[in-house]
Order: C-alpha cells, then structure tokens, then sequence
C-alpha cells in the first residue's frame, strides 16, 4: 500500500458509503481458529461424551440426561438449583433496587462514590467475601456475639452453615450487579415523568408503580437475568456457607470431579447447566426486542 | 403516606424530604453491609486468636509471616500472576486485531462472529473448565501450566473484544484515513494512529481480564496440581483442612495486590478515562 491507492479514493463516491477500513476480515483468523479449538471443539466433545461414554454407552445414549431429571435427588438437586437462584433474584431485586433508585434520582454528586462503593469489592476474591460472612456468622463470630448480647438470640450460634447464610452471601456478591443494570436503565427515564404524574394528582406509590417501575423494566430484566445465570454457576457461596444443606448443580458437578470421576455424568450435569443458561440468554434476547420495539 | 393529589408543592417537598432521608439511610445500611464481611477479614487476619473469636484478643503479624512460610502459599500466588499476565497478553494479540476488524462492520456476519468472541464469558466457567480438562487431556495437555494459560485465555477475550469494540466504534475513521492519505503505511496507520487512540479500550479490557484470572477458581481448580495451582485453589484446599486466619492474611494480600495493579493502571492512564 503506497499514498497512491488511498488518495485515488478521495473522489471516489465508494468512499463515503464504505468509511476507511485499516483492518480486514482476516484479522478476525487468529481469534477465530483458537476458539474454535479451545472453545467450540471442547464444548461439542463434552456433549458427545454425556452421550457416549460410561454407562451411556450399555443403556443408550439419554441415559445421564434421564437419571439427572427422573432420579429423586438428582431432580431435587436441580430443583434447588433454580429455586435458590429465583430466590436470591428476587433478593437482590428487593434490596438493590431502593439503592439503584436513590443514586440515579437524589444522589446527585455522591452518585460516583456509591459507584465505587460498589465496584470496588469486586477487587476483592470471592474467597474473602464468602470467608468474612464465616467470621461475622460463626459461633464466635462478630454479628453472632453482638445478637447474643443484646439478647436476640438464646445462645451462641453458629449461623454460618445455614441456607440463609447462602443468600446472605450470594446477595452480598451480586446486588451490586443488579444496582448497576438498573441504574444504567433509570438513568434514561426522564424525572419529568414522574413529576407529570405527581402534578396530574398521583401518590409518590402511585407514580412509583405506573412509570418508574415499568420504566425500568428493561433493566430490572437485564439484573435479574444476569444475577439468575450467575447464581446457577457459583458453588463456592453454597460449599462455604451452605454446610451441606444446599446442594446446586455446579456444586454437585465440583463434588463429582472430586470425588466419584464419573466423566459422562458430570459432562451431562454441566450440559444442563449450560442448557440452563442458554434458555436465560434466549428469553433477555427476546425480552429485550420486544420492549425495543415498543419504545 | 397517602398524599393527598392537590397537595401544595411545599407540603409535598417537605414529605418527600423525609422519604429521601430514610431512602438514604437505607442505602448507607446496605454499604455497610457490602462492606462488613472485607472489613472484618482484615480485622481478623491481625487477630492473636488461631481461631475466629470477636472481640479480637490481639494484634499480630504472625498470619502474614506463615504465607511466607507455607510454600503452597507463595507459589500459587506466583502461578497466579503469571497466568493471569500471560493470558491477558495472549488475549489481547488475539482479540484487539479481531475487534478492529469487526468494529466497523455493518455485515450481518460481523455483528454474529462479535457475539461468538463474546460468548466465552456467558458459558459458566465450572462448565467450560471441565470440558477443557477432558479435551486438553485427550491432547495429552491435561494438568498443565499450558492447559490453564489456555483456560484463562478463552475465558479472558470477551472482555478484551468488548471494550475495543465500544472504543473503537466510537472514534471516528476520518483520523485513520486522514493518515492513510498523507502517506502512512498501513502498518504505521495501525501503530501510530489506531492503537494509541483505542489504548483505552485495550487498557480497560486487560484490566478485566486481569482481576477475573486472578480470582477465577471454578476455572482454574480444574488444572490443579502442585505445579499450576492458583492462589485460590490453594486457598480453598486450605479451608477445607483447617481454619485459622491465615486466610485472611492472604485474602488481604490479594486484595491489596488487586488494589496496586489499579493503581498502577491509574498512574499509567487514569482511572476516570477507564470507567467513562
């Protein structure tokens, strides 16, 4: 390429339909080989090995897929898999959105410290987070000791292997996930709205639940998705926390690994999970067009 | 709390004040309560105690001294670094050139292959881990320091190719053209034009793909042997043995490793460049 090719382009009208490319298609090889590789490939061989290999191989090839969902407890297991994750959904909608709704409409300046409040233990490892929820909750533990002496509670307990200490956990890692998705949303809905309404002799309720909440609803949508998904693959909140009492998909496939080594049951387990969460990606797909077309 | 409709436009912003008191109040609370676990880990990892006990009897430094001490300790935490680096800097060879190639493109198969690159981070990574570690090993890759540099590669581009994709729609070409017409190679277009001005892009990407690596153990406790466990891996196994506050010695380390490489970004670039 030499000065001579681009400023031929100048008069021509291609130009302006077809802005300046530096980069062409075959950039995109490298990126595209390697995943193919390491991403496409593996993913397709897992869904072959739940299919053909252990003992799907004597008793055909849904064998894994069939014990997973008939079975009683591996049925439960994902039972409890969704209910805990709609369960800290729901959570982290319930006590995050009042924060959402606080930074976008009276935070003013302080909106960029509560920004950063929130981002910032996610510089911190799960490990710790989950670990501090040990130590504030253990019998001898700060939250522990303190309800004890105010007398809250009849004794020292130890609060930490408990289901709700799961929650606790899992709505400390990912509320600000959802404060976030909201308040990107928010943003955009014109305060004028709600004054109208205020002026026109709506309650502040009535104006919260006609314009502000479904106003905000692609958001809300957007969190909840993302905290549902997420919620799905997390088994360290559960293994830390849940002291055996909740045991989700990823949890058992980690267990599984660690123990038992049955290849296809666990490939069939992740497939699941990963089915799981497809079907979550197709509903905000389709969620999201549709309110797009409506606005 | 029933206003009634026609009320005043002073009475209103007098009860409004009390709802926005509370509302603030309440979000005060739920900082704290983000805060309280990282807070009273670092309390801990000072305690005398061997065991979690409140009100800290003590103040010592003997945790930190024992990850010295404990070797698995120290060199996951190496290993840790390494994958974490390297495998930004692979994913950033791969993903920036794919990005600038697909940034411009209006071309139905564009916006696809940029979902493709994009895809990695939506697949849960105990699912991705685990048919990596069966694929690698047919390769004979199986528990490597490749097969978890590979690993954390994959799961790194997605945010690479994101945040150039968004740097680089938003920068017009008249610059990249404007070089191109006074004579600059398509080589120096690239290194002297296009780079610097998707830097950002590059910056925040990689920053991402840093801190996720660092803390990604459904990944990485797949690939998990002496040689290439990360430093979370070795914390969870620790944790499953015994419980004294040693993690929490290590959870700040990491933590404060976490806050040095943002302020290393910001001395580099500027926090506010990054998030905005």
């Amino acid at each position: 390429m030499t000065a001579g090719s681009p400023l031929a382009d100048i008069d021509g009208k291609a130009r302006r339909s077809r802005p300046y490319r530096l980069a062409g298609p075959s950039w995109i090889i490298p990126v595209l080989l390697f995943l193919g590789f390491f991403f496409v490939i593996p993913l397709g061989a897992n869904i072959l090995r739940s299919l053909q290999s252990g003992q799907a191989t004597t008793n055909g090839p849904l064998f894994y897929y069939v014990k997973l969902l008939t079975d009683a407890y591996y049925g439960g297991v994902i039972v409890e898999t969704l209910k805990v994750a709609a369960i800290s959904t729901v959570l982290c909608l319930i006590v995050g959105y009042p924060v959402a709704y606080f930074m976008v409409r009276f935070a003013g300046r302080w909106n960029a410290v509560i920004v950063f409040l929130l981002i910032a233990p996610l510089l911190t490892s799960i490990i710790m987070r989950t670990f501090g929820w040990r130590v504030l909750l253990a019998r001898r533990g700060l939250l522990t000791t303190q309800l004890f002496e105010w007398g809250l509670i009849p004794r020292p307990l130890n609060l930490a292997d408990e289901p709700f200490a799961v929650y606790l956990g899992l709505v400390h890692v990912l509320a600000p996930f959802m404060i976030l998705s909201i308040t990107a949303v928010l943003q955009k809905v014109d305060v004028r709205l709600e004054e109208s309404a205020r002026v026109l002799g709506a309650s502040a309720l009535g104006t919260f639940f006609r314009i502000t909440l479904p106003l905000s609803l692609d958001g809300i949508a957007t969190g909840c998705i993302l905290v549902f998904v997420v919620t799905c693959g997390s088994f360290l909140t559960m293994l830390l926390l849940g002291g055996g009492k909740i045991t989700t998909l990823s949890l058992l496939i980690y267990q599984q690994f660690n123990v038992t080594q049955d290849v296809g049951f666990a490939a069939a387990m992740g497939n699941t999970l990963l089915f799981i969460g497809l079907i979550c990606l197709a509903l905000q797909a389709r969620f999201l067009r549709r309110t797009g077309v409506k606005s | 709390m029933t206003a009634a409709g026609l009320a005043l436009p002073v009475r209103r912003r007098r009860r409004v004040r009390y709802g926005v008191i509370a509302l603030a109040f309440y979000v005060l609370l739920f900082l704290g309560f983000i805060a309280a676990p990282i807070v009273s880990v670092v309390a801990v990892s000072f305690s005398t105690a061997s065991f979690i006990a409140f009100p800290i009897p003590g103040f010592t430094l003997r945790w930190y001294w024992r990850i010295i001490e404990y070797k698995p300790f120290v060199d996951a935490l190496i290993v840790s670094g390494e994958v974490a680096v390297l495998s930004t800097i692979f994913g950033t060879l791969l993903g920036v050139p794919a990005a600038l190639a697909l940034a411009r493109s209006r071309a139905t198969a564009a916006a696809i292959v940029s979902n493709f690159l994009l895809a990695p981070v939506t697949v849960p990574a105990i699912v991705l881990g685990l048919s990596l570690l069966y694929f690698l090993s047919s390769l004979s890759l199986g528990i490597s320091f490749t097969a978890l540099l590979i690993a954390h590669t994959v799961a790194g581009i997605p945010y690479i190719v994101r945040t150039v994709l968004s740097v680089y729609r938003a920068i017009p070409p008249d610059l990249e053209e404007a070089a191109a017409i006074l004579g600059a190679s398509r080589w120096q277009t690239l290194v002297h034009t296009t780079l610097p001005l998707v830097r950002p892009g590059v910056f925040a990407g990689g920053l991402f793909a840093i801190l996720t690596s660092l803390d990604n153990l459904p990944l990485s406790f797949f690939f998990g042997s002496a040689k290439t466990n990360t430093l979370p891996v070795v914390m969870l196994s620790y944790m499953e043995n015994q419980f004294d506050p040693s993690i929490a010695a290590v959870s700040t380390v990491q933590m404060l490793i976490a806050i040095v490489v943002l302020l290393i970004a910001d001395r580099v670039y500027g926090i506010e460049k990054l998030t905005s």
